[in-house]
């Protein structure tokens, strides 16, 4: 028999290092040769989509198509440091270091080219890589012209610039800071489950997601961020588990780890809130973790649901599920 | 203002690379006249290295060199947080994990570093295998490293925990546990070094979520500047944490170094799952209370969380999950303790949502728990007791701004039609 349930978890997620680590992206946008602008930055891009976050910010601060943008790979010698691609932070720490240097880069542009115009700051205006005086929108030079022309005056077109907030170090005897986080992402998950009760199986039918994310810079890599989690998370929930016996693996492989498959995949509804309010670039908050992180506990509150039984421990496999419903009728006789 | 590009669905910078199979990840670049790796680990998970043979391996025609701790007596040890791991289990050292290396084989080609394995001969003296993170807490537990097996301790207090329970009408006290998982990235761990003779620089080429600071934990693991250590990523594969700390890199490094030719280190699947980080399995005791009318009113939790082998980030890991222990709910009255300990099991580090994934299980297990015992909706119970603008965390961070976790609440049960119900 088949049997429905569905269950709700709530979270947050303090991102940034915090707890007064040190913790900031450095990032710096110069002319390249080829009519590029040319991003310098550290900060690694694993899948999760940072650096279309960062061309997508410099894009916008500076009214250049995206492809104008390019980005050099990640390496020491070239790039200073942007902290990791981890604790949620990058579309905050890089996304704002960027955005800074962007308007640096901007600020730069305007105070040459009202040299280049005799015009003041405010008569200036940018579109397309080109820098004009907005009475005469024809008399305009692009930027990597300006940056010429600012490189034979032996001065260099081009900014650098860092994002670092504070943090403060908790406690350590009561966890007690000011701020310990820079902001906190909150997420609710539905999921909507189908427990078999002949084998035990678990399906998960549908997810529905609402998150507080400040805004989306790319709404789809938001919500792939989300998808992606929500199948980390019913992997979490249902199957996956390094099975160790006194330190010895024993299923170091893919066909005895068990990990969700696209036959897996539930349907997906989410909905993306965005009240532009936090310190982020243009509001935005990070998603990469919270996206996995309610989606086990509502599946374990789905089951719950669905038949009753309350599991304490993941992942909350088949053999769990019978064992346990073989104890509850058991009971009941 | 409305905005130009930010907000769009731009499509991903680096897909089309991806997608037309032209983006190089680590084993898809070579270098002429490269010689391949394999890094031969430890044969039990808790032991003393006693005897390291390798005279029949390195006969094996196609073998370049085998490297050993004797080898590199000026190399220290590394770590994301504390420099607990070793580069090479010398004699008289201890191996912890099974995912510990002895020895560095470096061949012409992979068939011959494997086979290279299977000669190099090991004795260890055995102790005791602690796979359990209680078992590791008793007094009588041979110690993992030498300061014993708790590596740290944590705490969280806030208002006054008897008071919060004796306003309670209901108190729920349970124990969750999670387990060890693997991040399975697509990519297994994977590199190259070259070194130039001329510069001094050992250039590598292999993922990390934080080029930076691999660099300078692999200058301090090899006594150089950090000039001399240049990291430049590939493609990446999918990381979610498991590319924090150092995998292939400083064998890779030693390697160019010592036969001043190209190398190329892959591990395999299995030695991936079994050597690189997990997420930690943790339990949580985790004991609420809430009045009749649905408000919490005292949250205590004692964690403890297997870091395996060696520290990685477990400490930061199992501290933030402590932080997290009530959810985003108004609790006046918080406790906690939160312990990291070392077993002889894979060590844990980071894993997409550091500690607070464990946390959650637990804590949205409790308020389920609470919501059905009090006969209160789910998602009532839950917004009535959610953050907003002037609330206190457990750290008693006041949130002044962006605290749209009721907004969640609301949307999510409008999208999934949630009637409420009341039981």
């Amino acid at each position: 028999m088949k049997r429905f349930g569905r269950g709700i978890a709530t979270i947050m997620f303090g991102f940034g290092y915090g707890e007064g680590f040190p913790d900031y992206s450095v990032a710096s946008i110069e002319f390249a040769e080829d009519n590029k602008i040319l991003v310098r930055t550290a900060a690694a891009d694993v899948g999760q989509g940072v650096l279309t976050v960062v061309v997508q910010i410099a894009a916008e601060v500076l009214k250049v198509s995206p492809e104008v943008i390019r980005i050099i790979p990640g390496d020491t010698h070239l790039t200073k440091n942007a902290g990791s691609s981890s604790a949620t932070r990058q579309t905050f720490f890089t996304g704002n270091a960027v955005k800074n240097a962007a308007q640096a880069l901007l600020s730069n542009i305007y105070h040459y080219a009202s040299i280049e115009f005799r015009s003041n700051y405010a008569e200036l205006s940018v579109k397309g890589g080109y820098v004009f005086r907005v009475d005469q929108p024809n008399n305009k030079i692009s930027f990597w012209e300006l940056a010429q022309k600012v490189k034979e005056k032996g001065e260099i077109l081009r900014a650098e610039a860092s994002f670092f907030p504070r943090t403060n170090k908790p406690n350590p005897e009561t966890g007690r800071g000011e701020k310990v986080y820079v902001a906190y992402t909150f997420v609710t998950q539905i999921a909507e489950v189908e427990v078999d009760t002949i084998t035990g199986n678990v399906q998960v039918l549908k997810i529905y997601t609402a998150a507080d994310i400040g805004k989306a810079i790319n709404p789809q890599n938001v919500e792939g961020q989300i998808e992606g989690g929500a199948m980390q998370g019913i992997g979490m929930a249902l199957m996956e588990e390094q099975v160790l016996k006194d330190g010895v693996t024993l299923n170091a492989n893919l066909t005895d780890y068990l990990i969700p498959t696209a036959m897996d995949m539930p349907q997906f509804e989410t909905c993306l809130i965005e009240k532009e309010d936090s310190d982020g670039p243009f509001g935005a908050k990070g998603i990469g973790e919270p996206g996995t992180i309610a989606t086990a506990p509502a599946i374990a509150n789905a089951i719950f649901d669905a038949i009753g039984i309350r599991f304490y421990d993941l992942p909350i496999t088949p053999d769990k599920i019978l064992k346990a419903l073989k104890e509850q009728k058991d009971k009941k006789l | 203002m409305s905005k130009m590009y930010v907000g769009e669905n731009i499509i991903k910078v680096d897909s089309k690379e991806k997608v037309i199979g032209k983006a190089l990840y680590p084993d898809d670049l070579s270098f002429e006249g490269m010689l391949y790796l394999k890094i031969k680990r430890a044969v039990h998970p808790h032991a003393i290295l006693r005897k390291l043979d390798i005279s029949k391996a390195e006969k094996l025609p196609g073998i370049v060199k085998i490297i050993t701790a004797a080898d590199i007596p000026w190399v220290k040890n590394f770590g994301l947080i504390i420099k607990d791991q070793p580069v090479l289990i010398g004699i008289g050292q201890k191996m912890r994990y099974m995912g510990d290396a002895l020895a560095i084989v470096i061949a012409e080609n992979k068939e011959i570093a494997s086979q290279a394995l299977r000669l190099i001969e090991v004795e260890v003296e055995k102790l005791e295998v602690i796979s359990d993170p209680i078992r590791a807490i008793e007094k009588d537990a041979p110690p993992i490293h030498n300061n014993g097996n708790i590596l740290a301790t944590h705490y969280l207090e806030k208002g006054n925990i008897e008071k919060g329970f004796a306003q309670a009408d209901l108190i729920v006290d349970k124990e969750y546990r999670t387990s060890f998982l693997d991040h399975i990235p697509l990519q297994v761990e994977s590199g190259l070094g070259v070194f130039d003779a001329k510069t001094e620089v050992i250039t590598i080429w292999a993922a990390t979520q934080w080029i930076h600071d691999t660099q300078a934990d692999m200058a301090q693991a090899l006594g150089l500047p950090k000039e001399k250590i240049r990291i430049i990523q590939p493609a990446i594969g999918g990381a979610f944490g498991k590319r924090e700390d150092i995998s292939v890199h400083l064998h890779l490094a030693l390697a160019a170094m010592l036969t001043k030719r190209p190398v190329k280190l892959t591990y395999t699947r299995e030695e991936s799952m079994i050597t690189q980080s997990k997420r930690h399995a943790f339990i949580v005791r985790a004991k609420t209370g809430a009045t009749k009318t649905g408000y919490l009113t005292a949250w205590q939790v004692e964690v403890i969380g297997d870091t395996g082998a060696y520290a990685s980030s477990g400490p930061a890991v199992v501290r933030k999950g402590l932080y997290h222990c009530t959810g985003p709910y108004n609790v006046p009255n918080v406790k906690g303790v939160a312990y990291t300990i070392y077993t002889n099991n894979t060590y844990a580090g980071a894993m997409r949502g550091f500690g607070t994934t464990q946390m959650a299980f637990a804590y949205e297990s409790q308020m389920d728990i609470l919501a059905f015992e009090l006969g209160i909706d789910p998602v009532r119970f839950r917004l009535q007791n959610a953050y907003e603008i002037g609330s206190s965390t457990p750290n008693q961070q006041i949130l002044n701004t962006s605290v749209g976790v009721k907004d969640t609440i609301q949307e999510a049960a409008r999208m999934a039609n949630w009637k409420e119900e009341s039981r």
